[in-house]
């Protein structure tokens, strides 16, 4: 299958480098500090350099790097950077996977009819990212997921790298271990046994691989050679509703903020659309008046479409929210919609006059069949940690 | 002398319920699990929203489980373990515990 990969290297970073040129002229770093403990979330090349590597702990990194500046993850905003590219490579092809944050692969089969040649289309999914989000990305063409993706690697930002079919093996011969998706404890015996390249690993026996490596090694073997069957595994959209409400007065009272929730509650509720339907999820976003967001995803337990449920679920999320900065605008998504939830009622419960009508229908059955059909939920060592220990079904007998 | 009930011998039958169901996870190689095959699907794992662990009844047939509560792509939420001993991925309903009934999970991204 002909994959394409787009990906914009370092992409929080390139984010905020977008949004604050200043940033362009030195290094940064972007982490999560919490507590003295936090980790490096991304880099910039500069930092990269000077031996910064994106899970490293934030004090190890600050002293490699000391003149870095150094950010806070602002993660709402480089998924929604993420997403518009993500809609503009659907409007190229249907079929996008998103492989990580700034990187995406996808399906070009059947493309080739509507550009003048491949080299046309890589251009084409470079382009639709330019346009979605000012950023620039590297482009590999090629057949499989992962030779696209290190061909993605090697290529300049802005270029496409372009990898005939049935050359995977000779494109990757001359490159680095390093570039295989494997555990760091094989890349550390891949070295150790002098296995620099893919062409080097490529020219082992099969056998020799599998005996030192097991399964994965015959996995990265296969790769090294260009032979990747992992399917590409499209995103698929689902339908959601959303509503926003931007506050004249920034708000820095969470009663005023459950309120406006209320509200937004009511018109979301409200909409023809949503007509006898009930959402799964409900995601709330604010945002900062520092620039900042803050966003809560909801999975409920049951497809609910009670307001009220709803609102008493984002009091509480509201109640315990880090809240650093006045809100200027709050929004709420719905999304995981299903139809009409109601609830069941239990069989052998109810009124007098309805059991003994259950049990005489039961009897008509069991004269019948031979055996009663129905079945009973008992409890039997409903103490037992193991899920299939505790209830058992027993004959419903009258 | 106990009196006869007056009503017929019964045999009643136990028959298992919620039994764990084979189940094919995509894992990574720290034992995470990446996606899962739901029919004929392959579901992407989204977030973990719990995992725990069960070493139980070593005095007749141990058990070793590692559970992971997932959310998937669609928004559905399945509780899948890996056997340890067997080295098996099996799906599990986990039953509500008492009525400390939770209404909703939550995730959070703070930017």
């Amino acid at each position: 299958m002909r994959v394409g990969c787009v990906w914009v290297f370092h992409f929080p970073v390139a984010v905020e480098r977008r949004n604050r040129v200043a940033l362009n002229r030195c290094s940064v770093l972007i982490g999560e500090a919490t507590e003295q403990r936090g980790a490096v979330l991304d880099c910039s090349a500069e930092a990269e350099a000077k031996g910064v590597r994106v899970g490293m702990p934030l004090r190890q990194a600050l002293g490699l790097c000391p003149s870095a500046y150094f950010l806070l993850p602002d993660l709402p905003r480089y998924g929604d950077a993420f997403d518009r590219i993500l809609r503009a490579l659907e409007a190229v092809s249907p079929l996008v996977e998103p492989a990580a944050l700034g990187c995406a692969f996808i399906g070009l089969d059947g493309l080739n009819g509507h550009y003048r040649d491949e080299m046309a289309l890589g251009d084409g999914l470079a382009q639709a990212v330019r346009h979605a989000s000012g950023l620039t990305p590297s482009v590999g063409l090629a057949e499989g997921k992962f030779t696209a993706r290190v061909a993605a690697t090697v290529s300049a930002p802005g270029e496409v790298c372009l990898v005939p079919k049935g050359r995977e093996g000779k494109f990757l011969s001359p490159l680095d271990v390093s570039l295989l998706p494997c555990s760091r404890d094989t890349q550390r015996h891949l070295e150790l046994f002098g296995l620099r390249t893919m062409g080097d690993l490529a020219s082992l026996p099969l056998g020799a691989v599998q005996a030192q490596f097991g399964g994965e090694g015959r996995r990265i073997w296969g790769l090294a050679q260009g032979i990747d069957r992992e399917p590409l595994r499209p995103l698929r959209r689902e339908e959601s509703m959303r509503e926003r409400l931007a506050f004249y007065a920034p708000l820095i009272s969470r009663e005023a903020l459950v309120a406006a929730g209320r509200e937004l509650l009511t018109r979301l509720l409200g909409q023809p659309a949503m007509g006898g339907r009930a959402a799964r999820r409900m995601t709330l976003r604010a945002l900062l008046s520092d620039g900042r967001c803050w966003e809560r995803a909801i999975v409920f337990r049951e497809a609910t479409a009670d307001r009220e449920q709803m609102l008493c679920v984002l009091k509480s999320v509201v109640g315990a929210a880090p809240l650093t900065a006045p809100i200027e605008e709050l929004s709420i998504e719905l999304s995981g919609l299903a139809g009409e939830t109601c609830k069941q009622e239990g069989f052998f419960s109810g009124d007098r006059r309805r059991q003994l009508q259950v049990a005489e229908a039961v009897r008509q059955l069991k004269a019948r069949y031979g055996r009663s059909p129905v079945a009973q939920i008992v409890e039997v060592e409903l103490w037992s940690r193991i899920p299939e220990r505790r209830h058992a079904l027993i004959d419903y007998d009258p | 002398m106990v009196a006869h009930p007056g009503e017929a011998t019964r045999s009643y039958r136990l028959r298992p319920l919620n039994q764990p169901r084979p189940i094919r996870v995509e894992a990574d190689e720290l034992g995470e699990p990446q996606a899962v095959v739901l029919g004929h699907e392959c579901l992407a794992v989204a977030a973990v929203q719990d995992r725990w662990r069960i070493d139980d009844e070593w005095w007749r047939k141990e058990v070793s489980r590692l559970y992971f509560s997932l959310l998937l792509e669609d928004g559905r939420v399945v509780t899948v373990y890996h056997d340890l001993l067997k080295d098996q991925w099996r799906r599990q309903n986990w039953p509500e515990v008492g009525h400390q009934r939770t209404l909703a999970v939550s995730y959070e991204h703070t930017g």
